[in-house]
């Protein structure tokens, strides 16, 4: 079995249950037209091929670059270029990133334009350059993942007072959008080239996550004080919703391909920039791992394609009517229950979950493995889902309602769980809210939105990125305690002992 | 705690996932424990290699054991694992002087060093800078190797520690661990020794053991 194989075998695994699932919601409660389901299946399909592509490409190429330019950052010696390099990279990734454009699109339109595209995209990413040059000089000067969140969390929680409930959920969904497929797994090897050069064994473990979640905690305060400059109130504007009318079978995929295959290119061209840049002045790579980077961005580029049209083609209108069609039935139990479910399976399907879990494993030595991550992630994203239906359902519940008990939550089982899976479980955060989940799910609950009378398709709308962005923290929290009081050492038995020549 | 002949160090490398699985039957066989390390594998096909993808994740099993324990092992892991096959992995044993901190069993201060019996088979381990290996590993097939099996290391001579901000550095290495046929391994070693300027200070170390009983490998 050679390295694709095993991959595709992987990957084919971790779509076959959302698969599944839809096909059992087809011949239960909520029955697809018939090109629909066909649309579904080709889709998977796409997904499939493309992920296991992405993946290789990201192995070999993405992580290589990242890894390379984390070193050479660290090797500087200097703070100045790990802070100047940490606010380029910053901003530059972010402002390429595709899921921003569409989220500050909505933003433009729901605020009737008080609120530019372009000045959402460019606070975002101002606010992610300077975490993320924070975090990187964290990583330089060992100072303890626990506090840095803590204090940038405490930041969001007086910025928040301030502001109004809408720009809340939109803020917390920022964080979600701009930690997409690409950027989680180049921020993260980004900091893990600099922490494989520790000798200390146990914080070069634990100081390789944690990066991903202070850039992304970044974005909610980029968010959130420009609503706070800009007095923006409630929001005026309306989103258009549009039923999914197509019955045409191929044309979906072909139709979506200048415009992914654009997105893709977008978000790919700093990285690849970058690269050339840093190659040709300071990496200077032999022929060798040269050829092995190349491959791995042309297969970066085309998985992330095949995936992304997968999505959006076979994926998007089948989320939309099965949350239409099972909001529509008399029991709203349905509902909560499907929700959790698709939650549940989606989150298996996410690009970056793949880069994570992998990483973690290589990092720990395969002691906390793959699968029991992915349980603990599926766990969370399901709960974080099924609660959003709550809220789409009960109009009385508010955003805040649920992240201020929740965020409380994960940042006190900060001082209880090892600190490895302090890093490990925030960054899962925004692993777990990629663009499965952003288009999927958030069809699904716009199909529903829209059954459901007094739902409001957008206030409800945003939002639940930020729920599945912060529920995985506390289910891997949780994770990390149990790991703790398992891995306690029994320890030879006294008789055993006394038994001894 | 019974005495013993003499120790083994039974090593097994498989494909990722596997690791575990073999120090669970190694240990239904007697073994007391066992250490499992991450490492990449290179496989021998040229589509592959030139598609980037010629690395395979591995893992590798370390376990101690007195002869008799370990003889009944590696034999009971090759019916399971059946390494005979392609792909499923090698298994290999290199004599061990002493062990302490276990129980598997005393040694017998025997001066007589009793050694290999009739070495086919020698591991030669080589520690280079990281980004080397697969020079290593290309010059060891030029040479008449059928691949090898790269660890991440870390670690340096006497001089080469430092610190950057408030971290300690100590440099990336990779361990290169190739079994070769002791007709071939001359050859090989001398390659490596050659491409790498290994005899020069600072290009990284060779080391040579015998292999005691080795299942899995196939010219």
């Amino acid at each position: 079995m050679n390295a694709f194989t095993t991959k595709f075998r992987e990957v084919a695994f971790a779509v076959l249950p959302i698969t599944l699932i839809v096909l059992i919601l087809n011949f239960t409660i909520a029955p697809l037209e018939i090109h629909f389901i066909i649309r579904f299946f080709i889709g998977a399909l796409l997904i499939t091929i493309g992920l296991t592509v992405f993946l290789l490409g990201v192995d070999i190429g993405i992580t290589e670059i990242g890894k390379h330019l984390g070193s050479v950052i660290a090797k500087s010696n200097r703070i100045l270029v790990v802070v100047i390099a940490g606010l380029i990279l910053g901003f530059i990734i972010s402002a390429a990133e595709p899921d921003l454009h569409v989220l500050a699109g909505q933003v433009e339109s729901v605020t009737a334009g008080l609120v530019s595209k372009l000045s959402i995209i460019i606070t975002v990413s101002l606010g992610i350059a300077f975490m993320l040059a924070l975090g990187l000089v964290r990583i330089v000067f060992n100072i303890p993942l626990h506090k840095v969140l803590s204090i940038s969390y405490l930041v969001i929680l007086v910025l928040a007072v301030f502001t109004s409930s809408e720009f809340l959920a939109i803020a917390f969904d920022a964080s979600g959008s701009t930690t997409g497929a690409l950027t989680v797994p180049f921020i993260m090897a980004l900091a893990l080239g600099i922490t494989v050069l520790k000798k200390d064994s146990k914080a070069s473990e634990k100081d390789s996550f944690g990066l991903v979640a202070i850039a992304s905690a970044g974005a909610i305060m980029g968010v959130l004080i420009m609503s706070i400059i800009a007095k923006t109130g409630t929001l005026t504007g309306e989103l258009e919703y549009s039923d999914p009318v197509s019955t045409h079978i191929l044309l979906p995929f072909i139709e979506k391909l200048p415009k992914v295959t654009y997105e893709v290119f977008l978000s790919l061209l700093p990285i690849i920039v970058i690269f050339i840049v840093f190659q040709i002045f300071s990496f200077k790579l032999h022929k060798r791992p040269l050829r092995k980077i190349i491959v791995g961005l042309v297969f970066t580029f085309f998985g992330l394609i095949l995936f992304f049209i997968g999505v959006n083609a076979g994926f998007l209108d089948a989320g939309k009517i099965i949350g239409n069609k099972i909001a529509s039935l008399e029991n709203k139990s349905y509902f909560i229950i499907t929700g959790f479910a698709l939650g549940f399976v989606t989150v298996l399907a996410e690009p970056a979950v793949y880069v994570l879990t992998q990483q973690v494993e290589d990092i720990t030595s395969g002691y906390i493995k793959r699968k029991t991550i992915m349980a603990a992630l599926s766990l969370g994203v399901g709960v974080a889902v099924a609660l959003s239906m709550v809220r789409i359902l009960v109009p009385g519940i508010k955003l805040w309602h649920y992240l201020l008990p929740c965020y409380l939550i994960a940042l006190s089982l900060n001082f209880f769980t090892p600190k490895l899976f302090t890093g490990i479980s925030f960054d899962a955060g925004g692993v777990a809210s990629g663009p499965m989940t952003a288009t999927f799910i958030m069809a699904y609950s716009q199909g529903a939105a829209n059954a459901i009378a007094g739902a409001n398709v957008l206030a409800d709308g945003f939002g639940m990125i930020a729920m599945v962005a912060v529920m995985p923290i506390i289910t891997l929290q949780l994770l990390g305690l149990i790991y703790k009081i398992k891995s306690r050492k029994g320890g030879l038995k006294k008789d055993e002992k006394l038994r001894q020549p | 705690m019974k005495n013993c002949a003499s120790l083994e160090l039974i090593s097994v490398i498989v494909n990722f996932g596997t690791g575990s699985k073999v120090l669970a039957e190694a240990k239904r066989s007697g073994i007391t424990g066992g250490t499992v390390l991450l490492a990449k594998g290179t496989i021998n096909s040229n589509l592959l290699d030139f598609l980037g993808l010629s690395d395979q994740r591995k893992e590798m099993v370390l376990m101690v054991a007195d002869k008799e324990t370990a003889d009944r092992t590696l034999e009971k892991l090759n019916e399971v694992f059946a390494f005979a096959k392609p792909h499923h992995g090698i298994a290999f044993t290199l004599p061990v002087s002493s062990i302490i901190g276990s129980s598997v069993c005393k040694i017998d201060e025997k001066e007589d060093d009793k050694g290999v019996e009739t070495a086919m088979y020698q591991a030669i381990t080589v520690i280079v800078d990281k980004g080397k290996a697969e020079d290593v590993i290309d010059a060891a097939k030029s040479a008449g190797s059928s691949g090898g099996t790269i660890i991440n290391a870390r670690g340096s001579g006497i001089h080469e520690t430092s610190k950057l901000f408030s971290m300690e550095i100590e440099p990336e290495k990779e361990i290169v661990l190739i079994l070769a046929n002791n007709t071939k391994s001359e050859a090989i070693i001398a390659e490596i020794r050659e491409k790498l300027k290994i005899e020069e200070p600072g290009n990284g170390i060779i080391y040579i053991q015998n292999v005691n009983k080795a299942y899995g490998l196939y010219e």
